[in-house]
């Protein structure tokens, strides 16, 4: 049999219109959509390793709508709705389960933060719900709800249109709907300098020489805080080590992703029949993919109280990836400012995957336009000096027992 | 394998005993003509190095004590000022 591949090796060019840094799925959906909507055809994606070496092969492939303010939600919503376009236009199974998302709750404190997301959601246009006790388990049978564990479940917020999307096949969809367009991608190739002159962009240098372009964004996922300070800025960012792991195959017992704030554990059940599960990030900078015993020990615990039909059953893998998180648990979407044509698009944290395709449509524009995209206001780099955060940080999960 | 870090009074524990109190910033700015980007620079942007760095810990779960000390945030492991591991 002749395999097919899904995209090929292309010439290393010189000079290309616009230059992405980093090959996962922020920089492969930007340079997608920079030639399906924008006709920017001549561009180039640089991956230090290989497509979906970053977060883009290592998360949890949870995608959502439910965040605490309304300029996420907007923006996430827009990101859900664009999986059936994709999944279409590129010709692509991404095996999209919309299975719905319960984040439980585990006091009054959350119950009422959950109330506000909720009230957000629906103002916004967006299915949630909140569940009490009894709910929560008609929906999921397997979930504790009994005062036997160490936080009670309390309620729940109900999202029915989030789920799960293979993460692989949206990062080699993209790379094929990309160099479909004509877009080259040049892997094992590492951006090591980024030019500027009179404060305008005009290349990056890289382990295979240079590339002249007028357009640069910084897409590199976990590492974006290193690439800005090839160019001298610096972020508000913190990489952190983040963890996750698989159970061994179960048959289907769980349909829902579940998520618990106070327990810091998220857990869903995969099309393999796996339990997905993590949520664990060390508190201090790494650049390390580490997983540690601490944290099997921590997700054990959690997970036998909330599902207890877990007890026993053996975890298989474990893995860890870096989330870039900022002090307002929302990006950094921002172009032109300190830089001309060099573009941002970072601190994507632990929630970079739902959004990777509809970030690279709204980059894509920014870049051809020269002009920020009135949905990406409120992720503007400007926002920490201006004391105008996104209030983010007031979701349910930032509330447990102890407030 | 677990990582430890070195607290001037209880000596090498586990990095979990700790609190991360952020990358050592040198003194705080003149509040003198101080702009919101100069404040913002200085309390609410990190340099976020890949390699060793000054940081500060906090030792929660021992004596108490707030001290800094390098830590090369390519490995996790605690170094001296030239990046060796000590
Ligand atoms: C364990 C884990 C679980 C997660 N779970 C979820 C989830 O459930 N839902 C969700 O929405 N998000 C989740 N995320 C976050 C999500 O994975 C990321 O936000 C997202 O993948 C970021 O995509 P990206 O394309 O911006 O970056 P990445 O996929 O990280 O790609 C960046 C690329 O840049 C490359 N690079 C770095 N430096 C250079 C250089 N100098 N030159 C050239 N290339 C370079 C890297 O090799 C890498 O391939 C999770 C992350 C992790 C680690
Ligand atoms: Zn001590």
């Amino acid at each position: 049999m002749k395999l097919k591949r899904l995209w090929g090796t292309s010439p290393f060019k010189s000079s290309y219109d616009a230059v992405m840094i980093g090959g996962g799925i922020h920089g492969l959906a930007t340079a997608y959509f920079l030639a399906r909507e924008h006709g920017m055809r001549d561009v180039a994606v640089i991956e230090r390793r290989y497509v979906g070496f970053g977060g883009s092969g290592r998360n949890t492939a949870i995608v959502r709508a439910n965040q605490r303010s309304q300029g996420n939600v907007r923006f996430y919503d827009e990101g859900l709705q664009l999986w059936a376009e994709l999944i279409r236009d590129l010709d692509f199974n991404m095996m999209f389960y919309n299975c719905g998302n319960l984040n439980i709750f585990h006091s009054e404190a959350a119950r009422g933060a959950a109330r506000l997301a909720v009230s957000t959601a629906q103002m916004s246009g967006v299915k949630s719900l909140l569940l009490d006790r009894k709910q929560c388990k008609e929906l999921i049978p397997v979930l504790n709800i009994e005062d036997n564990i160490t936080y009670p479940v309390f309620g729940g917020m109900y999202h029915p249109p989030g789920g799960i999307v293979r993460h692989d096949a949206v990062a080699w969809g993209l790379a094929k709907g990309a160099a479909r367009y004509g877009a080259h991608i040049h892997q094992n190739t590492e951006v090591t300098g980024i030019d500027t002159q009179n404060g305008k962009v005009t290349g990056v240098q890289t382990s295979r020489g240079r590339i002249a372009s007028p357009r640069v964004l910084i897409c590199a996922g976990g590492y974006g805080a290193l690439l800005a300070q090839m160019a001298g800025i610096r972020l508000p960012l913190h990489p952190l080590t983040i963890q996750a792991m698989v159970t061994q195959p179960l048959k289907p017992v769980l349909h829902h992703v579940v998520s618990s704030g106070a327990y810091h554990v998220y857990a869903n059940q995969t099309l393999k029949g796996e339990i997905a599960t993590g949520a664990h990030m060390d508190p201090w900078p790494n650049y390390t993919t580490n997983t540690t015993p601490h944290y099997f020990k921590h997700q054990a615990e959690a997970l036998v109280e909330i599902l207890p039909f877990l007890q026993g059953v053996k975890f298989m893998r474990h893995w860890a990836g870096i989330a870039d998180m900022t002090p307002d648990m929302a990006p950094i979407l921002h172009g032109n400012d300190p830089i001309e044509g060099l573009y941002l698009d970072v601190g994507w944290g632990y929630f970079g995957f739902k959004s990777g395709p509809v970030t690279g449509k709204y980059m894509a524009r920014y870049m051809a336009e020269a002009r920020r995209p009135e949905i990406l206001k409120p992720f503007s780099l400007r926002r920490y000096e201006q004391l105008r955060p996104t209030g983010e940080t007031a979701g349910a999960f930032s509330y447990g027992p102890w407030n | 394998m677990s990582f430890t870090i070195t607290c001037p009074i209880c000596g090498k524990r586990d990095l979990y005993e700790f609190r991360f109190g952020n990358e050592e910033r040198g003194p705080a700015p003149d509040q003198e003509g101080l702009t919101p980007r100069a404040y913002s620079e200085a309390v609410q942007m990190h340099t976020a190095v890949g390699g060793p760095q000054q940081e500060w810990w906090y030792h929660r779960d021992g004596c108490g004590v707030w001290f800094t000390t390098w830590r090369d945030t390519l490995t996790g492991r605690e170094t001296d000022e030239k990046g060796n591991i000590s």
